[in-house]
């Protein structure tokens, strides 16, 4: 059963931790995308979509991940261009992208997957325990891994990383060395959105492998409450994502075990794990967020 | 914080005030954001003077407003014809759907209460500086309170004083969800915003349980319900024979709740907390419990939505009731800029797409869920568009 549960906490965590690697790049950068839900979905359609169109799933993520990139787009034109209230333009993008994939979604509702199919890693995926938890997924899910620390070192150690935590910490300090802290942050939600297209994009092509209406499910919103919990850091958001997804795989365990809870009760699992943390995090994370963020909050009008 | 910082701090709250104030007066008479230095009761509209370039400003405004929600119209015109149907016969049928007859009128009406409610629990947080977009989970508590005391009182009191007990127990149902994210907010300094949100999606979930557990309606097979509310149970109906009085309940509600923004401490209170949170503190409020307040208020507003819903609509619980009508009254209250009044048109004009869908789905053959693509590209219009240019800066 543990075996189990690790190996579902995996497979269905790419679709959590790469929305939340994006929201943290969008918020490193000082904007807050509530709109990762709507890129989630847009990149879930799209990749379906074009995957069955052309027949190469490939196709289809790359579709995926301009499709989460073209709706962060809608963001940051309306909050960085236009000025809008990031909290409220973030839900506004999500509507959207729930009506546009409910609008070109709908013929597709129950057609057959062009799947992204698991790759066994050789040798690796023999290992005891190691190897089905670890080696036998789907090509993005070791992309995801891989992106963690990659994320981590472009922020910490690279020129450009210190640029976009420059633009959400002391945008001043970016303008007097000729940067437009507007453009960095342009690119981060895009760069955000994209990630979060590509986690929608696994999951309608490698885990979930069907579209329907909706289908993330709060995924998009969970990421910006892990990005909390994971105080801004790579790293801790895989701890994140896989603790929410981690208690969807528990409770689809003890679903199939038939436990005594009620089915519909356990399945408020998630919600509550991410709930919980934030609660029990939140003090200490007051201090880690970049600064830029505190003035989003501030103005609820 | 070093000064630079704090520099920026305050030039982002001024540009933010600045905002406020210059829509605030130019756009309409009493505006909520811009009076901190003005007694509450003593409206600015009192002293407005109707000078040329404060006509031609309103007239310019007015533009920006119809330009904004006619190249809303237009994009979504566009969408509609990629879709492979054509943008004016859907049009024609979005508008015959929801104003066609008097039944699709009453249709129309009978969306705008819940969602003006909902907005009404937007804006009552968003006074105080809460984002509140847990609405959708506080209408569902809202039909799960009214349901429980229904069950409760098993019939014994009927009419007037059982719609009074139904919605007691929804505005108390629906105030405690939102209590949950307020007081971690508080004292945990947990980020209401998201806990509310993701609130939501447990509230649907608790729905769905006592749908398909413990309140099932043994008749129900396949699409589960639960069991009915006993027919004195239900709201009186006014008009159209669907209408209930919980229309009038509910823009009785925006008139309370403006005039308790105009006119009362509280109000003024929960401006100023708005305002300037630090300020606030220093002025002696006592800023917690003012918050817990606000949202426990917006929560009871959207609980007393979910119990006319039940008690007016439905009769009975069902998984799918008022879907999206918690994230429409989000918009509505920004549509409106969080007044109370403003609201009771957003509601009615949000309302009016949303059942326009209908029409889409038939006469079209589009989702009726595209309709949320015209909303949101109304807000976008209205957030982005329908004011002076703004320098952005945060």
């Amino acid at each position: 059963m543990i075996e189990a549960v690790a190996i579902g906490a995996v497979a269905g965590g790419t679709s959590i931790l790469l929305p939340t690697l994006g929201e943290v790049v969008s918020e490193r950068s000082g904007v807050i995308n509530l709109g990762t839900e709507g890129s989630m979905l847009a990149g879930a359609l799209a990749a379906y979509i074009v995957g069955i169109q052309t027949g190469n799933p490939w196709i289809g993520i790359v579709a995926g991940l301009a499709a989460g990139a073209a709706l962060a787009m809608v963001h940051a034109f309306f909050v960085l261009v236009r000025g809008a209230n990031q909290i409220a333009t973030g839900l506004v993008v999500t509507f959207l992208g729930l009506g546009l994939t409910a609008m070109f979604g709908q013929d597709y509702v129950g057609q057959g997957v062009v799947a992204l199919e698991n790759v066994p890693i050789p040798g690796l995926s023999q290992l005891p325990f190691v190897g089905p938890v670890l080696f036998d997924h789907d090509p993005i899910t070791y992309l995801s891994l891989l992106a963690v620390p990659a994320l981590w070192w472009f922020l910490a150690r690279t020129k450009a990383g210190l640029r976009l935590r420059a633009a959400g910490e002391r945008p001043q300090v970016l303008r007097t060395f000729g940067t437009n802290e507007r453009t960095v942050r342009a690119l981060a939600v895009t760069a955000g959105g994209a990630l979060a297209g590509l986690g929608g994009a696994q999951l309608a092509t490698a885990f979930t492998r069907n579209w329907s209406e909706g289908m993330t499910v709060g995924r998009g919103f969970v990421a910006v409450g892990l990005v909390i919990f994971a105080a801004w850091d790579p790293r801790k958001a895989l701890i994140g994502a896989y603790l929410f997804s981690g208690a969807i795989a528990l409770q689809l365990q003890l679903q199939a075990q038939g436990s005594d809870i009620s089915r519909y009760l356990l399945s408020a699992l998630p919600y509550l794990v991410v709930i919980v943390s934030l609660a029990a995090l939140s003090r200490r994370r007051v201090n880690a967020a970049p600064e830029a963020l505190d003035h989003v909050f501030e103005h609820a009008s | 914080m070093n000064p630079a910082a704090s520099a920026s701090a305050s030039a982002t709250a001024t540009a933010a005030a600045g905002n406020a104030s210059a829509d605030g007066s130019v756009v309409d008479a009493p505006p909520d954001g811009a009076v901190l230095d003005t007694p509450p009761g003593a409206g600015p509209d009192a002293d407005a003077v109707a000078t040329p370039s404060r006509w031609r400003a309103a007239g310019m405004a007015t533009l920006r407003w119809a330009a904004a929600l006619a190249g809303a119209l237009v994009i979504f015109g566009l969408f509609l014809f990629a879709r492979g149907a054509s943008p004016v016969d859907a049009y024609l049928a979005m508008l015959d759907s929801a104003f066609g007859d008097s039944r699709a009128i009453g249709d129309t009406l009978l969306r705008a209460t819940p969602l003006l409610l909902a907005a009404l629990a937007v804006a009552v947080p968003a006074r105080a500086g809460m984002f509140n977009i847990g609405g959708e989970g506080q209408l569902v508590l809202g039909a799960v309170g009214a349901m429980a005391m229904s069950f409760a009182l098993d019939g014994a009191i009927a009419g007037p004083p059982a719609f009074v007990l139904l919605a007691l127990a929804g505005m108390v149902a629906g105030a405690c969800w939102a209590l949950i994210p307020a007081i971690l907010k508080v004292v945990l300094r947990t980020n209401e915003a998201i806990v509310s949100l993701l609130l939501n999606y447990v509230a649907v979930i608790v729905l769905t349980w006592l749908v398909f557990e413990p309140w099932k309606d043994p008749k129900s097979t396949g699409q589960a319900y639960s069991k009915a509310l006993p027919s004195d149970e239900r709201l009186p109906i006014l008009w159209a024979n669907r209408v209930h009085v919980g229309i009038i309940l509910a823009i009785v509600a925006a008139f309370v709740i403006w005039a308790a923004f105009r006119s009362t401490r509280w109000g003024f209170k929960l401006q100023v907390l708005g305002g300037n949170p630090e300020a606030a503190r220093r002025a002696g409020l006592r800023v917690g419990a003012l918050a817990v307040g606000a949202m426990a208020v917006g929560g009871a507003l959207a609980g007393l939505g979910g119990m006319l819903e039940v008690s007016g609509v439905e009769g009975r619980l069902r998984p799918g009731i008022m879907v999206g009508f918690g994230y429409i009254g989000f918009l509505a209250s920004w549509l409106a800029k969080h007044h109370p009044l403003k609201a009771i048109v957003s509601a009615f004009v949000l309302a009016a797409i949303a059942i326009g869908g209908n029409g889409l789905k038939i006469e079209a053959g589009v989702s009726g869920a595209a309709v949320n693509v015209l909303m949101a590209l109304v807000l976008l219009a209205v957030l982005g568009f329908a004011r002076p240019n703004t320098k952005a800066t945060s």
